[in-house]
């Protein structure tokens, strides 16, 4: 858009970097500096968005929504966070709660899981079972396939034996005991930025 | 409002009595106590009385500035001697019904003098509880969402021990270095602990708490509100007239006896003022004292508590995910309502961060007008309105 | 415990609710018989009762420092002091100078480059890249 502007302005010739081929047929003596100041100012001047200046067509009087190019300030509470008998619900415009797209925004995990509610109580003594007699074979996630339900629920249904945890907690100390001092301090470094997140 | 001593506070404060004889001869007889002066001002007039005298001599008459020395704390007439204090009181614009004998009072801690008859103890108590009652009903109306933990972290940056003492600094009052009877009344007086001396000996104030001896047990937060400080801490008691207080205590029982003093010399209305003018005005951002662990599960059991659609967490922007430095922005969503969104390195983070976003926005809910209970005391005021009460916290 | 509180505490904003004034003593020293101290000694006999009247928050001292030139010095509240010499000068020279130190802050002077600086934050907050409508150029 800029180079149209300036093209109109002026005729093309004179602005010989706009035309490769005939700024380098030109001579070497005649080539001028590219990045001189006033083009550089000519170039960044762009017009104010259009939302910035008067409209034409609308003389009626209404708040013009036109948020910040920055994230959203902690202390504006959500609409749907305010109290029914709070007058700030009645205030909000449309503009501001209007996500368009919504919807159409992709989510961050693969597929939002949805509950079946389909295991009954004898499952759940299956799980169970299954779980503290074979716990090697009967790990979480298998658990969790068998049954179609997630290694959450698993988790949550029962818990794994005392000799199992033990196990567990021997490999762990196996592969962090092959770690070196690089990838130690790289994962303790991982757990306190994770601590900060909830800090924000 | 908790230790509220109505008899104790009223008579030792406002008829203060004078030293008797029996108190000063009892400190002659247990022993001459000669204290190098803090006070340049004074060294002058106390240079002549500092030699020692010989334990077996008769008991002679004193002069007054050898008087003095036997006193732990400045005699009261002293205070219309010293400039120090009339500076401070003309610093801080107490109100002239304050008098300056009674500002002298506050600056002597208990480990200073023990007679409750000249010390700040009472002044103190009184003020500490004006004071914890002024900030707590800011919060509670100004966010009455704000978590329990929050709300105890929020009282402890705007009068916990640690505020007072830089508030002390900020007056410009200067510690003596040993307190006692020649001791400019302008300085703040204690005795200092002795190094090395192990803080955490403190004995807990009888509560009702059951098992009090078990101190490995689990303090969970409703316990907290009903046997606790308003910190949230366990109230202790330090023997200070032994041990000696910390720079820190002192200040912070100063500047209490002071917000006492004004309270019962000035009335309540100049007392709310100088809280607000010195306590509400000072700089606290209350988004800095959230630390949560699981943000995510705590949105999502407010919303499910709250009958809204469950959140769910959408990618708003990203710069290209497969470079070394990526940054997502996620929104958080329930319905078609965004509740926060949070910028981040990985999905996890940016997701993470805006639960966090989503919850200080709850939390931090704020009534358009609000008006405190206190504000209904003055005369003429209008009748209370119930102010927006919240269910509480997420709890999981 | 879902959320846990930080312990901070609360950063003072002098002149906001409360004004402390940062000078706290000033220290006049003077010469009984140098003629340096002629508008010293004038400066303490006929000025310095109203100017300690009009700022009672200021602890005044006033001592003699023979065979020396007269010196003005300010305590401040953060711990630093300003002195100043004022040899030879008269007394409407010295009100200056004394009103001066009463003014400071105590601070080293530095150059102020911002008009405003606040503990704030800004209403607009700080600009992000990926927030914002993206404008075509």
């Amino acid at each position: 858009m800029v180079t149209a502007i300036s093209s109109l302005k002026r005729p093309f010739l004179a602005l010989p970097f706009l035309l490769p081929s005939l700024s380098e047929c030109a001579a070497f003596e005649f080539r001028r500096n590219q990045s001189s100041y006033r083009r550089t100012k000519q170039r960044l001047r762009v017009k104010p968005d259009a939302s910035f200046g008067p409209s034409l067509n609308q003389f009626e009087d209404h708040i013009i929504y036109n948020p910040p190019s920055s994230t959203p300030s902690i202390y504006h509470t959500p609409t749907k966070f305010l109290p029914p008998d709070d007058i700030r619900r009645s205030l909000s415009t449309d503009a501001s709660k209007n996500q368009d797209n919504t919807d159409g925004l992709p989510t961050v995990f693969k597929k939002p899981a949805e509950k079946k509610y389909h295991l009954t109580p004898s499952d759940i003594e299956e799980i169970r079972r299954l779980r503290l007699n074979d716990p090697m074979t009967w790990s979480r996630w298998k658990l969790a396939k068998r049954f179609d339900c997630s290694p959450m629920f698993i988790g949550m249904v029962c818990e794994a034996s005392p000799e199992k945890k033990e196990i567990q907690k021997q490999v762990l100390e196996a592969v962090q005991s092959r770690w070196g001092r690089k990838r130690r301090m790289a994962r303790e470094d991982r757990q306190l930025r994770k601590e900060n997140w909830g800090r924000d | 409002m908790k230790r509220l001593q109505l008899l104790r506070w009223s008579s030792s404060a406002l008829s203060p009595g004078f030293r008797t004889g029996s108190r000063l001869q009892r400190n002659v007889y247990a022993g001459l106590r000669h204290q190098s002066s803090a006070s340049p001002a004074l060294q002058a007039e106390n240079e002549s009385v500092t030699e020692e005298q010989p334990p077996g001599q008769p008991i002679r008459k004193l002069s007054p500035e050898e008087q003095r020395l036997h006193l732990p704390s400045p005699p009261i007439k002293a205070a219309r001697e010293s400039a120090k204090l009339a500076a401070l009181h003309g610093r801080l614009y107490l109100p002239s019904r304050l008098p300056l004998e009674t500002l002298a009072r506050t600056l002597v801690d208990p480990s200073a003098d023990p007679n409750p008859n000249f010390n700040n103890e009472s002044l103190a108590i009184l003020g500490h509880d004006l004071m914890t009652y002024y900030t707590s009903e800011h919060l509670l109306c100004t966010y009455p969402r704000l978590p329990l933990t929050v709300v105890f972290a929020a009282m402890f940056a705007y009068v916990g021990p640690k505020t007072l003492a830089a508030m002390t600094r900020e007056w410009g009052v200067e510690y003596a270095a040993a307190p006692g009877g020649e001791v400019d009344p302008g300085l703040l007086q204690f005795k200092r602990m002795a190094p090395g001396t192990n803080l955490n000996t403190d004995t807990a104030i009888s509560t009702t708490r059951p098992n009090p001896d078990r101190k490995s047990w689990r303090h969970s937060l409703s316990s907290r509100i009903v046997y606790d400080d308003e910190f949230g801490d366990i109230t202790t008691e330090s023997n200070t007239a032994v041990r000696g207080a910390t720079p820190d205590q002192a200040s912070a029982s100063f500047v209490r006896a002071v917000m006492g003093a004004i309270y019962l010399h000035a009335g309540r209305p100049a007392a709310k003022r100088f809280f607000e003018q010195h306590f509400l005005s000072r700089h606290l951002n209350i988004t800095e004292l959230f630390n949560f662990s699981q943000p995510a599960r705590d949105l999502s059991r407010l919303c499910a508590r709250e009958d809204f659609e469950p959140p769910v967490a959408r990618i708003i922007s990203e710069t290209g995910r497969k470079s070394r430095h990526p940054v997502f922005v996620v929104g958080i969503f329930s319905g078609k309502d965004k509740l926060g969104e949070g910028a981040g390195g990985s999905l996890m983070e940016a997701r993470s961060k805006a639960a966090v976003a989503a919850l200080k926005g709850w939390y931090l809910y704020s009534p358009l007008e609000v008006r405190v209970p206190s504000s209904t005391e003055e005369n003429g005021a209008a009748p209370w309105k119930p102010v927006h009460v919240d269910l509480g916290e997420v709890i999981v | 415990m879902p959320v846990q509180g930080i312990r901070t505490v609360s950063a003072a904003r002098n002149g906001v609710g409360a004004f402390i004034l940062q000078c706290k003593r000033i220290d006049f020293h003077y010469c009984d018989w140098a003629g340096s101290s002629r508008g010293m000694v004038g400066y303490l006999k006929h000025r310095l009762e109203s100017f300690a009247k009009e700022n009672p928050q200021i602890e005044i001292r006033v001592s003699p420092r023979p065979q020396k030139h007269p010196v003005v010095k300010g305590h401040y509240i953060n711990g630093r002091e300003k002195a100043i010499c004022v040899r030879n000068l008269d007394l409407q020279q010295i009100a200056q100078k004394v009103n001066l130190l009463k003014e400071a802050s105590g601070e080293k002077l530095k150059r102020t480059k911002k008009p405003v600086t606040s503990m704030n934050e800004s209403v607009r907050g700080i600009w992000s890249p990926y927030h914002g409508g993206l404008k075509t150029v």
